[in-house]
């Protein structure tokens, strides 16, 4: 850190002085003059000529993601006196950054040879997952409900042209269309929520809402503030993708391109969840009696529906999409387990959650050909034993979103379970193992399916494979969710400082629905 | 010898035991399917021979420092606080230390018969497999290296955590020797022993965070040690201590099997090759009636003594021997004979557990060893038949006591070790369980001592048809008798059968303190009326 | 001059907003679809400058946000219909089955 006080960093912000603001945005700022950077090598290289991008672009890329790292550790140890910046300066927001910024490197290193392979080997796809990148931190990071709604859409807008990436396909398209139209419309709603807290508190400055309510104060507004609340609710919910607004998760993901599926349902979700943290487990904490209940079923319907429903698919990436959905669920318990646990458990999962899912998505990359996604069950009949690098590489992800010993995933369910047992939601812990456990069957089919069917022909995975980069990321993502079991120690800490920093810290949850004392 | 004495007190051996494999493993699948059996040959040779000396330096006083594990049981009232733990070897390395997550193994008198029953059946697995598994050795190989390393830090483990992930780490490579290298239906076997045995293990989870938070929320310390899941502090309600009970009962009864829940078992040995119903057999039954012996009944004394779980426990187990032989006694498929003869021993095993006492205790634990022997053997012996025939089918053989006379005598020394024959290990096993049962039911022990007769009812007549009768098949009559590899596999089982069966006092001897005092522990926290709570909690050190 | 009183303003903003999320529930045409949800925009903003004489001018300057955005949103929604139009002579989302719902 002494590297940046070198550079004249302040060890305390006031964002009431303009060139602290410099500082506060260093990260945000060099990605965004990352990202135009990486579209004026492109035209600069191509000129007029309609050619596939250098192969020189995605490491363009990888550099820029790199630096905002570099850049988003300035953050680390700064505090911020002020009260009413629109952007956290906070460890959560550091952490979340770093969370972004694996899911987008992931992407882009799975996305090296998929795009040659479809065509779409254009240097605007870099750009755009850049900028998507953008939206997520602006998102995640901001402390004023305007400001999550930009960074909303400056993620989402991006998102929008990368699902319809592939123009020649007409999925894509249609994908694209489909989550063009129910995320405009969930915006909608997610805006009109702003609208009346706005008009209701006054403010759309969260750490005023949260002192407001805090307080106790009558504002008279209690209709129009549940309006609010209820209404942010529904735009947050399309955006995480809880049932019963997920409809359009598995074609968006099934139809658009592989990386751009890893980079929605990792980086969006992890930003989706961060704003949902900020605004309703920190500044509507203590209307927590109005939104708790609302959640609590949220989380246990998503939970048990999406498992349900991932058991009928038979497309590995359609399936991979349920799961996402009921990872959601998953996090909405650590939401909703409240306290710095429930905080620092949804951080380490979704740490976890992401290393996992990109690192499946990069193995369904690995399977698809020319013009062929190859997603189907059957497909990876004999994967294992033919490549046998592959099938164990996907069987540690696919068991490590099982939640099963040896992995990430089962430390940081774990960590969910003792987080929601601690905020007195026994009986969603008991809702999120007996939905591990229909999990259990449609992540293990896929491992079944790779080690014990033949292939459907002689040969047929003679291609599946990856370019030496995706190959190394694959298999470091492979070794960070093992490692992450070993010594988990480490990002626990990290996440708990994380939560620990949230700029304030809400009043304990009120209780769920039905009597919370299953156990005791 | 000094120097050897020195090694096998320190904390080092019981964490190579569990490494040593796992890395070989790792080896085993590096170097290539050509090399990957001699590689696991010596890997698994090498790991008996280390294990071997535990028998001898064996103290049954134990030898870990109240420091070392349990840290804070001073001045609770059971017989776990005194100032050394009676376990040896222990290691406490923290792991999650702000979750009280410790890698804590340690060894007493029960898990050091079933790490050695596991490490001596690892180098015979792999000989069995010598010729057996030609497809995808290295991985074959592996599996089966990872997988004794998982059963030896089941039975080591003395931190809850460690438990549950070595519990469920013992499932991955169980699954894919069933569903790799398995029968026809294999892929059916795997999933359903995956499931089955899976669903049993999340139940348990949950029971071991209920457990961890309660003891947190009054003691206020975290911690998964073993020890302090026994803290009488918790003081759970009845109802809580019941549906606890249940929970770990389950797991482990999936995993025995008990009555109703043994149907996996058929399945998962006729499909698994040779060397995975070995295992299956020889140990991860075991895994089930340990985790009884060690776990559900000193963590939940009050309910796993109540007298409803008592019955349930001697129903179930009485059910299990009489419907196991009799569904054994029509059995075409010899395999499928040999595993429901597993579900009537391990019912036996129930029987000594539940019987709480002494001489009931030692019998269960004699009859896990002695069925971690003779069933073995059994797999074995059929696993070499398969190899020369093809079949597993009774009605297919006939007469090889003519063709092949050295096989039909192992096969019927097995059989009599796996009836009971007195001089085998089967006959003091399960005459001890008996004598304990009967102390304290003895009806049961009646009905049960019936079992007894009805292995002979199914055992000898399979082997009548299978050594004896007319030579009818023309395809059993020139094949060839066991060769050296085989007797190699086959003689150390024979001698230790006869040995435990003559002169079981070491065996006996060694596993006497370490089941008295889990019987003591019981009592004493079963006994008193609880005090106040808040009396004994500021009684109690609070560091 | 007499104001509008706030319950009016926002009555309006209401019922704007519910016809634009009524009609993306019930029309078919992608194109209609978008232009709704520019309603559902155009009524947040109505409630947005509605609110601002009592919570301040803040309310007033998120309004050029969400047009801005909306205009973005326009750019990138006309560009992927057209998209989607080339691929299927047609705009009715009823036709899309390549994917289930």
């Amino acid at each position: 850190m002494s590297f940046f006080a070198a550079l004249g960093r302040p060890e305390v912000l006031d964002l009431a002085r303009q060139t602290h603001y410099f500082w506060a945005l260093l990260p945000e700022i060099v990605l965004t003059l990352g990202a135009m950077l990486v579209l004026i090598v492109d035209v600069i290289h191509k000129g007029d000529r309609s050619e596939p991008s250098r192969g020189s672009i995605p490491v363009l890329t990888l550099a820029v993601l790199a630096a905002t790292a570099l850049a988003n550790t300035a953050l680390f140890g700064l505090r911020d006196v002020s009260a009413n910046g629109m952007v956290a300066v906070d460890g959560f927001r550091t952490f979340t950054n770093f969370v972004y910024l694996v899911a987008a490197a992931l992407c882009i290193a799975i996305s090296m040879g998929y795009l040659e392979r479809r065509g779409i080997m254009k240097g605007e796809f870099h750009a755009l997952v850049l900028f998507a990148t953008l939206g997520m931190m602006l998102m995640g990071g901001s402390r004023d409900l305007i400001m999550t709604f930009i960074g909303l859409e400056v993620m989402s807008v991006p998102i929008y042209v990368l699902v319809g990436f592939d123009r020649m396909d007409p999925r894509s398209s249609e994908a694209s269309l489909k989550y063009f139209l129910l995320g405009a419309f969930s915006s909608g709603f997610f805006l009109y929520g702003i609208a009346l807290v706005f008009g209701a508190v006054g403010s759309t400055n969260l750490t005023y809402i949260a002192e407001t309510l805090g307080t106790g104060t009558d504002h008279g507004h209690e209709r129009l503030l549940m309006a609010g609340m209820a209404l942010t609710l529904v735009g947050l919910g399309f955006k995480v993708a809880a049932i019963p607004f997920h409809m359009w998760t598995p074609d968006a993901y099934d139809g658009a391109p592989t990386p751009v599926t890893a980079l929605m349902s990792t980086g969006v979700k992890a930003a989706a969840f961060a704003a949902f943290v900020r605004i309703f487990a920190v500044a509507f904490a203590d209307a927590g009696a109005q939104w708790v209940p609302v959640v609590w079923w949220l989380a246990a319907v998503t939970m048990v529906g999406a498992n349900l429903v991932a058991l009928t698919q038979g497309s590995v990436k359609r399936m991979l999409a349920y799961s996402s959905i009921a990872h959601a669920g998953y996090l909405l318990v650590a939401l909703l387990s409240g306290g710095d646990t429930g905080k620092a458990a949804f951080l380490f999962y979704i740490l976890a959650y992401t290393v996992m899912t990109a690192g499946a998505f990069g193995i369904v990359i690995a399977n698809s050909r020319d013009g062929e996604e190859r997603v189907t069950l059957e497909d990876y009949a004999g994967l294992g034993l033919e490549k046998p690098w592959l099938g164990a590489a996907f069987s540690i992800f696919l068991l490590s979103l099982a939640g099963f010993p040896l992995t990430a995933g089962f430390l940081g369910k774990l960590y969910i379970l003792r987080a929601a047992v601690e905020g007195g939601q026994a009986q969603l812990a008991v809702i999120l193992v007996l939905a591990s456990l229909v999990s259990y069957f449609y992540y293990l089919r896929v491992i079944v399916v790779m080690y014990m069917r033949p292939a459907r022909s002689e040969g047929w995975h003679a291609g599946a494979g990856l370019p030496l980069a995706a190959r190394t990321a694959v298999l470091a993502a492979c070794v960070v969710v093992v490692a992450m079991f070993f010594a988990g120690a480490v990002p626990m800490r990290w996440a708990e400082q994380s939560a620990l920093s949230l700029w304030r810290q809400p009043a304990p949850v009120a209780a769920s629905p039905a009597p919370a004392s299953l156990f005791r | 010898m000094d120097f050897l004495k020195h090694l096998y007190e320190g904390p080092g051996i019981l964490t190579f035991l569990i490494a040593f494999p796992l890395l070989g493993a790792l080896a085993a699948w590096l170097v290539g399917d050509r090399s990957a059996r001699a590689t696991a040959l010596v890997v698994g040779i090498v790991e008996l021979l280390v294990s071997v000396p535990l028998f001898f330096t064996f103290d049954p006083t134990g030898t870990c420092p109240q420091s070392v594990i349990g840290r804070q049981n001073e001045g609770l009232p059971f017989a776990f606080s005194q100032l050394t733990v009676p376990f040896q070897n222990c290691t406490d390395a923290p792991w999650f230390a702000d979750w009280g997550i410790h890698f804590r193994i340690g060894l007493d008198g029960i898990s050091l018969f079933m790490v050695l029953l596991t490490t001596l059946l690892l180098p015979l697995m792999v000989l069995g497999s010598w010729t057996y598994i030609r497809d995808r050795q290295r991985t074959f190989y592996a599996m089966l290296l990872a997988l004794t390393a998982g059963v030896v830090g089941v039975f080591v483990a003395l931190d809850m955590f460690v438990f549950y992930v070595f519990w469920e780490l013992v499932l991955i490579p169980m699954y894919f020797l069933i569903g790799v290298w398995g029968g026809k239906e294999r892929v059916y076997a795997a999933v359903k022993f995956f499931l089955y045995t899976a669903a049993g293990s999340l139940l348990m989870l949950v029971a071991i965070l209920y457990v961890y938070f309660r003891v947190h929320s009054v003691t206020g310390m975290s911690s998964f040690s073993y020890f302090d899941f026994m803290n009488p502090l918790a003081a759970f309600s009845a109802r809580e201590e019941a549906l606890l009970f249940l929970a770990f009962a389950l797991a482990f009864a999936v995993k025995v099997p008990i009555f109703p829940f043994h149907t996996w078992l058929p399945h998962a040995h006729v499909q698994a090759p040779t060397a995975g119903s070995v295992i299956l057999a020889g140990v991860l039954l075991k895994m089930g009636t340990y985790g009884f012996i060690r776990f559900a009944v000193p963590f939940f004394p009050d309910a796993a003594h109540a007298p409803g779980a008592v019955k349930w426990a001697m129903v179930l187990g009485v059910i299990g021997i009489i419907y196991a032989a009799m569904v054994a006694a029509v059995q075409p498929n010899a395999k499928k004979l040999v595993a429901y003869t597993s579900v009537a021993h391990l019912g036996f095993v129930i029987l000594g557990i539940f019987a709480y006492n002494l001489i009931g205790l030692q019998g269960a634990l004699m009859v896990m060893i002695g069925h971690g022997l003779s069933t073995p053997m059994l797999f074995f012996l059929l696993g070499m038949l398969y190899e020369r025939r093809h079949s597993y089918e009774i009605e297919d053989f006939g007469g090889l006591a003519a063709s092949i006379p050295v096989f039909a005598t192992m096969l019927v020394f097995a059989a009599m070790a796996s009836i009971g024959l007195p001089g085998t290990s089967g006959f003091v096993s399960e005459f001890l369980v008996l004598l304990g049962t009967f102390k304290t039911h003895p009806y049961v022990a009646l009905l049960a001592s019936t079992g007894v007769i009805f292995a002979a009812y199914y055992m000898l007549p399979m082997v009548q048809k299978v050594a004896f009768n007319a030579l009818r098949s023309p395809a059993n009559r020139d094949i060839p008798d066991l060769d050296r590899r085989e007797l190699a596999i086959l003689l150390p089982l024979v001698v230790l059968i006869l040995w435990i069966g003559i002169y079981p006092k070491p065996f006996l001897d060694r596993m006497e303190p370490a089941a008295l005092r889990l019987l003591a522990t019981q009592s004493t926290r079963l006994a008193p009326p609880m005090q106040p709570m808040g009396d004994v909690a500021a009684a109690a050190p609070n560091p | 001059m007499q104001q509008i009183p706030l319950e009016q303003a926002l009555g309006l903003s209401a019922l704007l907003f519910a016809i634009g999320a009524f009609g993306v529930v019930i029309r078919r045409n992608a194109i209609i679809l978008f232009m709704c949800i520019e309603l559902m925009l155009n009524a947040v903003n109505l409630a947005f400058v509605a609110f601002s004489p009592r919570s301040g001018v803040q309310g007033q300057v998120f309004v050029f946000f969400v047009i801005a955005v909306a205009a973005a949103e326009a750019a990138v929604g006309l560009a992927i219909i057209i998209s989607v139009f080339r691929h299927k002579e047609s705009v009715d989302i009823k036709n899309f089955s390549l994917l289930r719902w």
